[in-house]
């Protein structure tokens, strides 16, 4: 009987192990792709290459604060965050999640997840050949350099990740690599990409949303200038002008008078609302399936951000006695003066009273290098190199393109450095208004030949900053090892290796 | 046998299964009974005896530990222990037992604030709320060899900040926070600078008033007060070079502590309610005195503050500028500023002010708009003031003034400019009201005059609004709907109304909404209330404030901006 309850039992037990549904122990995810079946012919290559630059979409946001609140040419709004008024009032904290560099280091993951597993496919699929592996993996050494980039201006020292995260088995705990460390790879990383980067895809679209060997030297130019390398800086610009491939938007057109010229209306709507222009280098390309995320910041009724009062009386100023006779770049351009809105991210025409864009058609591109940075940038070599003559030559063309007002015109002596990059400067901020450039233009100036010129950078903060913290701000900002954000607390709870920078400490 | 065996067995294990689910049974379920295992900040510092021993017996010895591990609202500033040995040192003790209770009791009130204050709080002046010391304690930063810290009442710095606990937020700091010793007055005296601005205290008894802690002040407003000090050496540039010069150039009835009296009043000019530090200053526009209905403004430009830089009637009058590295000094009631020049009171007589409400700055920047195109703008609140001059109600249907010019249009092209601003006011779809900040006026009686253009929007329309000044009513409504009756000028004003404008239509004219004792020299808030009656062409023009006994009618004004004199 005993026997026979046992027998029963062992049954039982049996049926209901063994009836189990056969694809349990199958590991393999039923709706996805694992890396063991990736990575096997050159579409496959593609489609990651295509991921790198779909997830510089999300980092666009977190490179426009970075680049323009600590700037001058933002005012805040009732809607905005108590975290972006954190920053705005200068009481940085690691725990604000503004500090968060997450998306950057996806991008870089992304690349790096290419640059490690690509070459495999060279084996498994034969009309795969090396020119076309070395030229995705440019692409997204340029994309990693261009990334550790912002992050190494933004941050001072960051650890250094070269090795794709492609489980948890390879998390790895990294202690941040020297600044020095950061620009040596940024470097290598922009050497490679140059060497095998495409001048063309053929497509325009691709030529401006992917990287080419112009947008190499553009990222060159940049991360030289930065670094204080003046001939390596206009080497690399140079590069870009002799190719003949791009060219600035003409402001002005003639009008029915032969000596006469007039306003180029269609400028804004090439440059800005159509994007992919003959000036562009590299853009972000949101459309209608991708939306930018500028509605909700700076259109919607809740909008966080508006362009600061300052841009138009200081940085465009006006003709008081001829409206028609205006800056290309300001009122209806980079922001419509009635009520602070940031137009070119926003705007779909340029003329009063002017229509913004809606919640489904926010896909301005995000632009990363125009041509006229080119120019600019060469410019602040040669001033820094003794060119200043040849320097105030480059911002003459880019004021006279911009019909720039005779109320921000200067004639600084060419035989000074520091005035003309100080002008250089002002017509930065009238070019490139509110595209996520300002904060680190301020730095890069106010940091050359170890902070000569703070006094820059404190002059701009004094007038930026709230009336009772200004003398709290001002005193931060002396304190140079403010100029860089503290490391987020979840990476340092998460990273043990990872120390907190020096002024957040 | 065999049976036998089985029962045995099958007892077994009924007992086992028994047992077993009897043993189970008796899992205690586990009650949470309290809400949080955050510590309160007794306990807190308790964790950290290595930083926070001492001043955990100072706790203990004043009585206040067990009042800081009760729950409630706190920010404590806790002094580390080498904090502390520093604070012992300068007093000469050696261990916290042997200073006297009292004065521990006092040290902890001044640390301790009823009120939550995280770091973002912090500013350049005084924390919002006052210590239980009834101090103010100042925050600020401090540069020192290109390291900034974040400084407490200039005493200490912070070492940790934020640290949220139980019952509030701690903030950890170097240096014991002393609170301060002198009353204004004596901070006054005590500094040689001030020889003469001193003497003139005295002889005017503002010594006194400054002089007293504000627990023992029977006078709420003035428990704390603050004083812009001159210097001597101010003084001197400006051709005083002792008292006596002072008393000779403003002691106009020879007894200083006349309230008349003009060296009094000059005094009393400097001196202002409540605890002002240079941030409190250079945030707001005006500050109130001590003399009666006198304010002085503040400008803050760059890093500069200004008192009375002030436009007027078209011409800039320079101010004095305040010397920072001399100013934010603490007292036990108050502050002590210093300016670097010279002021004082201004006698200005009523003037005329003839204020064009489309005039404001922000439109003004629109310069293809402003006077020049056909154009309307709109403005409305979704995202931020549009205006530093004009506020209207918040909220979803908060559609704010339109500006609009026209020199053909049948409704601007006889106005001031030909421009004006439509307010669309009334409920339920409109905004209730506005409030404009006015030019400087100068203290004086005026009569208040709008000048609109008529306009309904449909027959039934109303449209009945009330004025007010700095909130005191202005009696006459005015509807926006109704033209001014016809008549010559002299019936018109007996009723209240007159013609401002070239022109003699009726659509177009003032209204007088009443009379108005303005008691300070400074910008005021003109306030439009809706009363009854909605619609948005509500076309304001111009409003007027002209002294009593002055021309109410003449100058008229031509669209292009010239007055017409009385014929």
């Amino acid at each position: 009987m005993i026997q026979k309850i046992k027998y029963l039992t062992l049954l039982l037990i049996a049926v209901m192990l063994t009836t189990s549904c056969e694809k349990w122990l199958d590991l393999k995810p039923e709706d996805g792709i694992i890396r063991q079946n990736f990575w096997k012919t050159k579409e496959d290559v593609k489609s990651a290459v295509v991921g790198c630059y779909s997830s510089l979409f999300a980092t666009t946001q977190t490179l426009f604060i970075w680049g323009e609140i600590r700037g001058d040419m933002l005012s805040p709004t009732i809607k905005t965050t108590t975290e972006q008024m954190d920053i705005i009032n200068g009481n940085i904290l690691s725990s604000n999640s503004i500090t968060s560099w997450r998306v950057i280091y996806k991008t870089i993951n992304y690349c790096n997840t290419v640059i490690d597993f690509a070459p495999q496919v060279l084996v498994s699929d034969k009309t795969f050949k090396e020119s076309d592996l070395n030229s995705y993996l440019a692409e997204v050494h340029a994309l990693r350099g261009l990334m550790y980039f912002n992050l190494l201006r933004s941050f001072g020292e960051v650890p250094l990740q070269l090795k794709s995260t492609s489980s948890d088995a390879n998390l790895e705990q990294l202690e941040k690599s020297s600044q020095q460390e950061v620009w040596d790879q940024i470097v290598l990383d922009l050497t490679f990409a140059e060497k095998y980067a495409p001048t063309t895809y053929g497509i325009r679209e691709q030529d401006k949303g992917r990287i080419t060997r112009y947008t190499v030297n553009a990222i060159q130019a940049d991360v030289y200038l930065w670094m204080e390398k003046y001939t390596e800086c206009i080497d690399a610009c140079n590069k870009v002008i002799a190719s003949g491939q791009f060219g600035l938007i003409a402001g002005k057109v003639p009008g029915d008078n032969i000596t006469d010229s007039i306003i180029n209306s269609q400028w804004f709507n090439t440059v800005f609302y159509e994007g992919n222009s003959n000036e562009s280098i590299f853009e972000f390309q949101y459309d209608n399936q991708v939306m930018n995320p500028f509605y909700s910041f700076f259109i919607s009724t809740s909008r966080q951000f508006m362009g600061s009062p300052l841009v138009m009386d200081e940085i465009y100023t006006v003709d008081p006695l001829d409206d028609t006779n205006k800056d290309i770049r300001g009122d209806f351009s980079s922001i419509r003066s009635s009520d602070g809105m940031i137009w070119k991210f926003a705007g779909t025409n340029n003329t009063s009273p002017g229509t913004p864009r809606t919640s489904t058609s926010s896909y301005a591109h995000w632009f990363v290098y125009r041509y006229s940075d080119i120019l600019l940038m060469k410019a602040e070599a040669l001033a820094w190199s003794g060119g200043g003559a040849e320097a105030l030559a480059l911002v003459k063309v880019i004021r006279s393109r911009a019909n720039a007002l005779i109320g921000t015109a200067k004639s600084p002596d060419p035989n000074s450095s520091i005035e003309v990059s100080d002008y250089i400067m002002e017509e930065r901020a009238r070019e490139f208004a509110f595209e996520g450039k300002r904060w680190y233009d301020i730095l890069r100036n106010a940091k050359r030949n170890n902070y000569e010129h703070i006094q820059y950078l404190l002059d701009i903060v004094t007038k930026a900053a709230p009336a009772d913290r200004q003398q709290s701000i001002l005193n931060k900002y002396k304190d140079v090892r403010s100029h860089y954000l503290p490391i987020n607390l979840y990476e340092l709870q998460t990273d043990k290796n990872l120390v907190q920078n020096p002024f957040y400490q | 046998m065999k049976r036998i065996s089985i029962i045995k067995q099958l007892t077994g294990i009924m007992i086992s299964l028994m047992l077993l689910i009897g043993l189970w049974r008796c899992v205690k379920e586990k009650l949470v009974y309290i809400t949080t295992t955050d510590v309160n900040m007794t306990a807190y510092l308790e964790k950290y005896p290595e930083q926070f021993s001492e001043f955990r017996k100072i706790l203990d010895m004043t009585g206040y530990a067990s009042f800081l591990s009760a729950y409630g609202a706190y920010t404590l500033f806790a002094p580390t222990n080498d904090a502390i040995d520093v604070y012992l040192q300068d007093k000469g003790y050696t261990s916290v037992d042997q200073v006297d209770v009292d004065e521990l009791k006092n040290l902890v009130r001044f640390h301790l604030l009823s009120d939550t204050l995280r770091s973002n709080t912090f500013t350049d002046g005084k924390l919002p709320s006052l210590t239980m010391f009834g101090q103010y304690l100042i925050t600020g930063t401090r540069n020192i060899d290109g390291i900034t810290k974040v400084v407490v009442n200039r005493q200490a710095n912070i070492i940790q900040s934020d640290i949220m606990v139980g019952n509030g937020i701690i903030h950890v700091i170097d240096h014991v926070l002393q609170p301060a010793k002198f009353s204004v007055a004596q901070l006054v005296e005590n500094n040689p600078k001030y020889s003469i601005f001193t003497q003139a205290l005295k002889e005017t008894g503002f010594y006194d008033t400054l002089n007293v802690l504000p627990a023992n002040n029977p006078d709420a407003r003035r428990k704390f007060l603050t004083v812009l000090a001159e210097s001597d050496s101010v003084l001197n540039v400006a051709g005083f070079n002792n008292y006596a010069d002072l008393k000779a150039k403003y002691c106009n009835t020879g007894d200083p502590k006349n309230g008349l009296d003009s060296l009094h009043l000059f005094v009393a000019y400097h001196v202002l309610y409540d605890a002002k530090y240079l941030a409190d200053i250079a945030t707001s526009q005006s500050q109130t005195t001590l003399a009666p209905l006198e304010i002085v403004s503040s400008t803050l430009t760059g890093t500069t503050i200004l008192i009375n830089d002030v436009i007027f009637l078209g011409v800039h009058e320079p101010g004095a500028q305040i010397d920072r590295a001399a100013s934010d000094n603490s007292a036990t009631n108050g502050v002590v500023n210093s300016v670097l020049q010279h002021y004082t009171l201004k006698i200005r007589k009523p003037v005329r002010v003839d204020w064009d409400v489309a005039d404001q700055p922000e439109i003004r920047k629109l310069t293809s708009i402003f006077r020049k195109s056909t154009t309307t703008v709109s403005w409305t609140k979704t995202g931020g003031d549009p205006f530093q001059d004009i506020d209207w109600q918040d909220g979803a249907m908060a559609f704010g003034p339109t500006y609009s010019w026209s020199l053909a249009s049948t409704i601007t092209r006889y106005m001031l400019y030909g421009d004006m601003l439509m307010l669309p006011i009334g409920g339920p779809n409109r905004v209730l009201w506005y409030e404009f900040r006015t030019p400087l006026i100068v203290r004086g009686k005026y009569k208040v005059w709008a000048g609109y253009r008529q306009q309904k929007n449909s027959g039934s329309t109303t449209s009945v609004n009330q004025f007010s000044v700095d909130g005191v009513t202005l009696p006459r409504l005015l509807e926006f709907t109704v033209a001014r009756p016809v008549g010559t000028d002299a019936e018109l004003e007996a009723q209240g109304w007159k013609q401002y404008s070239e022109n003699s239509d009726p659509i177009i004219g003032a209204r007088l909404l009443g009379v108005i004792d303005i008691k300070t020299t400074d910008r005021h808030i003109l306030r439009i209330q809706n009363i009854s009656g909605t619609q948005n062409q509500n076309n304001l023009d111009i409003i007027q404030f002209i002294p009593i006994n002055d021309d109410q009618v003449y100058p008229r004004f031509k669209p292009d901006g010239t007055l017409i004199p009385k014929p």
